[in-house]
């Protein structure tokens, strides 16, 4: 299995728990509502970020990770774009709007834990250009009940970009 | 300031005496194009580490200016580094940026070479009249070609000096980055590559000695820098730290401890790997190193480092690429290096962390690039070319250098000045006025 489709589809009742808590999720980063995004966060978090090397397609794809945080340098990470004295990038904030989609959650065989493929569609807009930006690629999650919600314990967002355009990814994926 | 040189056109955009710098010289593709001519095309260019490269076959397609070539290891061992275009209509041989060939096969009409750029065959050799002789149709060679440290550096003028000679004072600190453990530093993954709508030199400036942008850009990853802040004053610009200027625009700015910090919360040196650095450095080079906080600079003219803290006694090894793209964009690759005796838990910190701070999400870089940008597209214009860039900081002291002499290269304190910048400024005027100047 190459990462982006599951083995076995997990019953409707999962699918359905899965795609809310990910549009919520969604809301809530496009809001930079950080404070309750990094609650829906297991203390154990890992959240990696990959672009993709141009090579031989016999070669086979090779990806790198361009972001590979711990729940410690994740809470670097938003603290500083979240607080308008500690960043330029996002001062005066970028506009962004998430699109979730295709969404495949696997029968992980456990109900307190999920894991979830899906499409992620970030349009985002930096101060005064006429024309936004987008970042595209496939996420997949492990969700983890924890005190009877869903949280995220491990997140892998593999983008399909090799030179990365305007600047730094400045936003969470 | 004897070594600015007008164009042939009389151009000059540093007025040494002024202490200023035309913006044109940051916005132009007039500029940048004679920059193409005068030093990319011309003098040494950094292309790749060759750590990247280990097995036969292995190639990365890189860019000297605007020439793609190819950094290959020939079946011999040997690194090559070659035009990426085919000889018979210039289609690109490698079309991604990294892989493994056995030979180079174009796909337009069949002309294959080998890793060493020898032609093989046309595929329609029987066509061709006895007067073409294929030996001389292989794939154009770079005719400069030497690694430093590891480093690969080529040039397309066959008249460069040695590379050690262009290097001069500045390899001495290289090897401190580059040679301090006796197996030498490896790269630890593929370079990040991005795209920044600004001129390639600011990349140069910032990292040649650019200790003044530090707290106003980097006012969060510096507030939030857990380790310093529970010691503020963690490292100073004054004191031991210091700036070097080297010859042909090479440079380099070093931050050390506040003096009086506690050993044990600022550990500099990696413990596992102390044996190995008095293996291979100087007693000198050893010194230099301890305390050393933050270590970054620029070799002329687009190959820059940085050696950060990433935790204590962990250090992780930044190489950058400023690939120019016109006068008013660039692109970046940026590399984590680390010793390769280092064990495995060691080099994925360093490479967490190294990019965590300075990479394609770094969170100095996201706040760096936004303020390039923006100076970039705010001097795009006529108007604003009427008012040159200030290096003012620079003239008190650029010709008061330390007395002391103890490192190579001249030295001068305090380190939060704009000497080694408009040095490099100096630097990059006397090359674009004289194209015989390497």
């Amino acid at each position: 299995m190459n990462g982006e489709a599951p083995a076995k589809a997990s019953d409707d009742a999962a699918f359905v728990e899965v795609l809310r808590f990910l549009h919520r999720e969604a809301a809530l980063l496009d809001g930079r509502d950080y404070a309750a995004w990094l609650g829906l966060l297991t203390g154990d978090i890992r959240y990696v970020v990959t672009a993709r090397v141009s090579r031989p397609a016999e070669q086979g794809p090779l990806d790198y990770a361009i972001v590979d945080e711990d729940a410690d340098t994740l809470g670097l990470r938003v603290r500083q774009i979240s607080d308008p004295k500690l960043t330029w990038a996002e001062n005066p904030a970028t506009l962004t709007r998430r699109f979730v989609s295709n969404l495949e959650v696997e029968d992980a065989g456990a109900p307190n834990h999920h894991v979830a493929h899906s499409n992620l569609l970030v349009y985002r807009q930096r101060g005064t250009a006429p024309d936004g930006d987008f970042y595209a690629g496939r996420r997949r999650d492990v969700l983890r009940r924890v005190d009877g919600s869903l949280r995220i314990a491990d997140r892998l967002v593999r983008l399909d970009h090799n030179v990365l355009f305007d600047g730094s990814l400045s936003v969470i994926l | 300031m004897d070594d600015v040189r007008h164009t042939a056109r009389g151009e000059s955009w540093v007025d040494a005496a002024a202490g200023t710098v035309s913006r044109e010289a940051f916005v132009s593709d007039d500029v940048f194009r004679l920059e193409l001519d005068r030093i990319f095309h011309r003098l040494w260019i950094f292309l790749a580490h060759d750590s990247e490269i280990p097995s036969p076959g292995d190639y990365v397609v890189r860019s000297m200016g605007s020439v793609p070539v190819l950094v290959v290891r020939g079946s011999d061992g040997e690194l090559r580094v070659l035009l990426n275009s085919c000889r018979h209509r210039g289609t690109k041989l490698c079309r991604g940026e990294a892989g493994n060939a056995r030979h180079f096969v174009c796909p337009y009409h069949g002309w294959s070479y080998a890793l060493d750029g020898r032609l093989i065959t046309t595929s329609y050799d029987g066509h061709l009249p006895p007067e073409m002789d294929k030996a001389d149709w292989g794939l154009v060679p770079v005719p400069r070609l030497e690694t430093y440290r590891g480093l690969v550096f080529a040039a397309w003028d066959p008249g460069v000096p040695a590379l050690s000679d262009y290097l001069g004072d500045i390899a001495w600190y290289l090897d401190t980055l580059f040679w301090r453990s006796p197996q030498g530093m490896e790269v630890l993954a593929p370079p990040h590559r991005w795209r920044v709508r600004a001129n390639w030199k600011i990349g140069a400036l910032n990292f040649i000695g650019d200790s003044q942008h530090v707290r106003t850009t980097h006012a969060g990853p510096i507030t939030l820098d857990r380790v310093r802040s529970e010691k503020d004053g963690f490292y100073v610009t004054g004191g031991d730290s210091f700036q070097v200027v080297t010859d042909r625009g090479h440079g380099c700015t070093l931050t050390y401890l506040a003096p009086g910090m506690k050993e044990e919360n600022y550990l500099t040196h990696p413990p596992a790997l102390g044996a190995a650095y008095a293996e291979t450095l100087g007693a000198d080079q050893l010194a230099m190193l301890h305390h050393l906080r933050v270590f970054v600079g620029n070799v002329f003219p687009n190959f820059s480092f940085i050696e950060s803290q990433v935790a204590l006694g962990e250090k992780a090894v930044i190489v950058r690429q400023w690939q120019p793209l016109g006068g008013t964009e660039m692109e970046v690759l940026s590399w984590v290096l680390a010793e390769r005796e280092a064990d495995d838990g060691y080099k994925q910190r360093a490479l967490r962390h190294g990019f965590h701070n300075f990479g394609a999400a770094g969170v100095f870089e996201q706040d760096d690039l936004e303020i390039w940008a923006s100076a970039t597209q705010a001097s795009d214009n006529p108007i604003a070319q009427r008012y040159p860039y200030s290096f003012h900081s620079s003239l008190p002291f650029d010709r008061s250098p330390c007395e002391q002499g103890r490192w190579p290269g001249t030295t001068y304190r305090p380190s939060n000045t704009e000497v080694a910048q408009f040095a490099f400024m100096r630097r990059w005027q006397a090359a674009m006025g004289s194209p015989d100047r390497a």
